[in-house]
């Protein structure tokens, strides 16, 4: 029963320690008493007596304490203590407490957000069972300069049938669009035609009913559909009685079977799942060239994706028309999907960890500067008997403080950041969907924080117990000053380094911007209006359609010219290959071109010059000769040195959704015009070839165009009578927003914006702290001085002399910390050359920039100080000594 | 703030248990015994005398009483607990084993 007397012993002391603090002085100063008392027997006089028994009695405070700590809660008590004592001191400096608790709040609260981010993209794995087993599989041909290759339909079951690495394989259409009619307005549909195991490879389960069934999957038209959790929730509003239900798309009908489950990492747009059914199939699945279909599979136990790979690239070599150097990869499925976005999101990583060391880098500068004024209360303790355990346990609970203030406040920071990330328009980044503030992160981000807090909170004691206490009792600072202020000013080269990496860094993107911004695109994108529209014609039946379309629109007041074209300046065009008649032929190397099928006022609608020869015009129909334009870049590239008017090339389509229906017809070139970049602007200019739409020999005939309307005034107030002129041709005709090309242009340009933003928010932020850093440094060894000041002035000094000290100090940092800075940026601005355009790494303006504007923030930093130091009042300063 | 002259922390129990087997006796009372017995060669410092006595209370080893002391002042008298018995027994055991086993090495070798 020891431990219950110990427990009632401990609550006892914990309940009543007044009267026991009370009672333990009473039995200290008994034996007090009694010492005096002995040695007044001993024959000692009064006051001596006295000395001699507190000699021998020691500090009766630290008795005190040392009893107590017997108590077994004096170390609460002391935490207690400390906390208010630090609470107190750090109100007394509320400037100090402020900045160091917004600048960690910044620092905790962009790095969670961002690192959130990124590690859910990244990191995180797909929220599918065993999901390290799934691949994507695509074709690889060097030699043709082609990667990605997606798979045919033959490709697909050679693969599923032949191969014996996996436990399931799908293949999908990821994307197309279908008309869904007969509940209000035709809306567009984002269509993912999956193969019948593509639910079973995923390892999911339905929402609610069922997925196809295996005779299903063995009608081209099954008549059921299953739909996505999206979808239902969005736009069937959660009808629990969805299972039966009929939706109409154009002209079929189709039953809702099922609902699948919420899929955030895989095909977050898709609307609807139909069925893409391999035996039998469509037409254009049978074609060995009509590379068109995403695979993916799930590995068998066991095998590896290298022998995976080994067995498919067999596969496919053994199919007909295959370059003999195409080999098949397979893409860990969660690589796959984040693609591009990786070089980007590791670059801002980057960037935000940067900004985390400049935050601990000036939450610890300011936490020395403190410190270091601290010397007489210190040295003051110290005397009294505090011992450097207790000294260091004050100084951690002033950190913790700071820190669990600081950490608090970047935790709603963070929370805020991401909830802004989340809503950015046109960031398109992937699996944005499920994002949430990452735990792990958190505690790391706020974990660095205190670390960093408590590491310098304590470091100065580290000196204090090497040093001289009684001048520093005297005049209230150590003689500890010099290497306290080296350390200081190294962190503060530190973070000008940090600081002037990220400016070039910063600076190169926003010149990169610039240029892409005045890139020439080739046309004119100002008061142009486009709009996607997609028919269902896929035949020269749609003819109709498209003509009246165009007559319709051209004749609207306001209207100076119209065109369609299946291909979006500033944004995409089809690939095809080129056929010469004028020389041989090697079809293994066919030379790549960009298609598009276009109507004849297409160059006067998108302002693209001439430059030889003529544009097309009225009478190049489907009946007339076929003809081609070329563009400058096809013209330099296949005929240098020569006019390529009159020359005769044939088209051959094999890309994705649009293949040549029969061996291309030899076209004449009629004309050359300048080169539209009909890629993104940052893309190089690749040569292009286009042709009357009305010859179009392709299996994507008249199906889906772009219109393209070029407005003599303001182009957005045509919008509803260019709509209303389409629903007079076809009412059911879907009509997405008609947007301005230069809307377009920009979304293309956000990733971009939104790398130049983010590193330019840093690099100020960067820029921000040093100053504040160097600002620090400065006034607190400024402050140092002022006794050296006050002797220099009152010896004759001008005050511009003391000036320029203490210019000449902060300048000394600025410029070490730009020279480590501008070699951090050599080795940063080569990571960074994916994103950088028509700009060099080593670009000496964007260099020239961040070491200017640093020396401009170091100055500015200095004034203030300087400006201190210059008014000293000598006879002031000196009697403070 | 080490003091060479310092007593182990285990031998000042065991002789404020020793010195307070007999009768109860208050802070400087104890001192003063161990000093005498031991022929003043042990002086106790109230730096380690009050917190071992307070360390000693906690462990319910021995119980403290305020009462008159010979001089007609209230005094704070230390006396052992059942618990403290034991403990002074076990300790002395310890003792005798450990400093006979120290006289061995020390004689014999």
């Amino acid at each position: 029963m020891r431990w219950l007397a110990r427990l009632r012993m401990r609550i006892q002391m914990l309940f009543s320690r007044g009267r026991a603090e009370a009672r333990l002085d009473d039995e200290l100063h008994d034996h007090l008493e009694r010492q005096i008392a002995e040695n007044l027997a001993a024959g000692m006089s009064a006051e001596e007596a006295r000395f001699s028994a507190l000699r021998l009695f020691g500090n009766p405070a630290l008795l005190r304490e040392q009893a107590r700590a017997a108590w077994s809660w004096a170390w609460l008590e002391l935490l207690l203590r400390d906390v208010r004592f630090g609470v107190r001191t750090l109100a007394r400096t509320p400037g100090f407490a402020a900045i160091a608790i917004l600048v960690m709040a910044l620092g905790i609260g962009v790095n969670t957000a961002i690192f959130s981010v990124v590690h859910h993209i990244l990191i995180e794995p797909l929220q599918f069972s065993q999901p390290q087993q799934l691949y994507a599989v695509w074709a690889r041909s060097d030699a043709q300069g082609q990667s990605h290759i997606a798979a045919s339909g033959p490709d697909f079951l050679d693969y599923h049938d032949q191969s014996t690495s996996f436990s399931a394989m799908a293949e999908m259409i990821p994307h197309f669009t279908v008309t869904w009619t007969g509940d209000g307005e035709p809306r567009l549909v984002n269509c993912a035609g999956i193969s019948d195991d593509f639910f079973a490879m995923l390892g999911v389960h339905p929402y609610m009913g069922r997925f196809y069934n295996a005779g299903e999957y063995a009608r081209l038209e099954s008549g059921m559909i299953v739909v996505s959790y999206r979808f239902w929730k969005n736009q069937l509003q959660s009808d629990p009685h969805v299972i039966g239900r009929v939706i109409h798309f154009e002209d079929t009908a189709e039953t809702i079977i099922g609902v699948a489950p919420p899929m955030p990492d895989l095909l977050p747009d898709t609307d609807v799942f139909p069925t893409l059914t391999t035996r039998p199939s469509w037409p254009y699945m049978k074609w060995r060239g009509n590379k068109f279909l995403t695979v993916m599979a799930r590995l068998k136990p066991g095998a590896t994706a290298a022998s995976a790979s080994e067995d498919l690239t067999a596969i496919l070599r053994r199919a007909p028309g295959e370059p003999a150097d195409v080999r098949v990869e397979l893409v860990p499925l969660k690589d796959d999907l984040v693609g591009g976005s990786r070089t980007q999101l590791r670059i801002v990583m980057a960037a935000t960890a940067l900004v985390l060391l400049i935050a601990c880098i000036n939450i610890a500068a300011l936490l020395l500067a403190r410190s270091a004024r601290r010397g007489a209360e210190i040295a003051l303790r110290v005397s009294l008997g505090a011992g450097p355990r207790r000294l260091s346990q004050q100084f951690i609970a002033e950190g913790l403080i700071l820190a669990l203030s600081g950490g608090a406040l970047g935790v709603v920071a963070a929370w805020f950041g991401l909830r802004l990330i989340g809503r950015l328009p046109g960031l398109s980044l992937p699996r944005m969907e499920g994002i949430h503030l990452d735990g792990v992160v958190l505690l790391t981000t706020v974990g660095v924080a205190i670390a960093t807090t408590l590491l310098f909170g304590w470091a100065p004691l580290l000196a204090f117990s090497r040093s001289n206490l009684s001048p520093a009792l005297r005049s209230g600072r150590t003689e500890t000053g010099r290497s306290h202020r080296r350390s200081f000013a190294w962190l503060v080269v530190a973070e000008i380094a940090s600081s002037v990496t990220l400016s070039v860094c910063a600076g190169l993107l926003l010149r990169s911007f610039w240029r892409v911004e005045h890139v020439d695109p080739g046309f004119q994108p100002e008061s142009m209006l486009t709009t996607y529209l997609r028919t269902n014609y896929y035949s020269p039946e749609g003819r109709r359609f498209w003509r009246d379309v165009l007559t319709g629109v051209s004749a609207l007041p306001g209207v100076r010219s119209a065109a369609v074209a299946d291909c979006t300046p500033g944004r995409d065009a089809a690939t095809a290959t080129l056929v010469f008649a004028d020389r041989a032929n090697d079809p293994d190397h066919a030379p790549p071109t960009q298609g598009c099928w276009t109507s004849a006022d297409f160059f006067k609608t998108s302002a693209t010059p001439l430059l030889r020869g003529r544009f097309f015009s009225a009478s190049d129909d489907a009946d007339s000769p076929p003809v081609v334009i070329v563009n400058a870049e096809a013209a330099r590239l296949y005929w240098p040195g020569e006019n390529p008017v009159g020359k005769r090339i044939g088209v051959n389509y094999t890309g994705a959704g649009r293949v040549s229906k029969a061996a291309p017809r030899m076209r004449e070139i009629v004309g050359v015009v300048g080169s539209i970049k009909q890629g993104a602007l940052d893309a190089a200019t690749r040569p292009a070839v286009y042709m009357p739409y009305l010859q179009d020999e392709t299996s994507h005939d008249m199906a889906t165009m772009s219109l393209f309307v070029r407005s003599s005034g303001a182009a957005p107030a045509l919008a509803d009578g260019i709509r209303a002129r389409i629903h007079a041709v076809e009412p059911d005709q879907p009509v997405l927003s008609l947007q301005p090309i230069t809307d377009l242009m920009a979304e293309s340009l956000a990733p971009r914006r939104y790398s130049l933003s983010l590193l330019g928010a840093f690099a100020g932020l960067a820029v921000l702290l040093s100053a504040l850093g160097i600002y620090g440094v400065v006034s607190y060894t400024t402050q140092q001085r002022t006794r050296e000041f006050g002797v220099r002035i009152a010896l004759g000094a001008s005050r511009g002399s003391v000036m320029s000290q203490v210019f000449r100090q902060g300048l000394v940092l600025a410029a070490i910390g730009a020279a480590l800075g501008t070699g951090g940026a050599l080795l940063a601005t080569q990571a960074l050359s994916r994103l950088l355009f028509q700009v060099s790494p080593l670009d000496p303006a964007s260099f020239a920039f961040a070491v200017v504007l640093l020396a401009v923030i170091a100055n500015c930093a200095c004034l203030l100080p300087a400006w201190r130091a210059s008014r000293l009042d000598p006879i002031k300063a000196l009697r403070t000594e | 703030m080490g003091k060479p002259n310092d007593l182990v922390q285990g031998t000042l129990d065991l002789l404020i248990l020793k010195t307070i087997f007999l009768e109860p006796k208050h802070g400087w009372a104890i001192a003063k015994r161990i000093q005498q017995v031991s022929g003043e060669v042990l002086q106790v410092q109230q730096g380690s005398l009050y917190p071992a006595l307070h360390r000693l209370e906690q462990q319910g080893w021995i119980k403290a009483k305020w009462a008159e002391s010979e001089t007609g002042r209230q005094a704070k008298f230390y006396s052992l607990t059942a618990a403290g018995r034991k403990q002074l027994e076990a300790e002395t055991a310890n003792w005798n084993r450990l400093s006979a086993a120290i006289d061995l090495v020390v004689t014999e070798a």
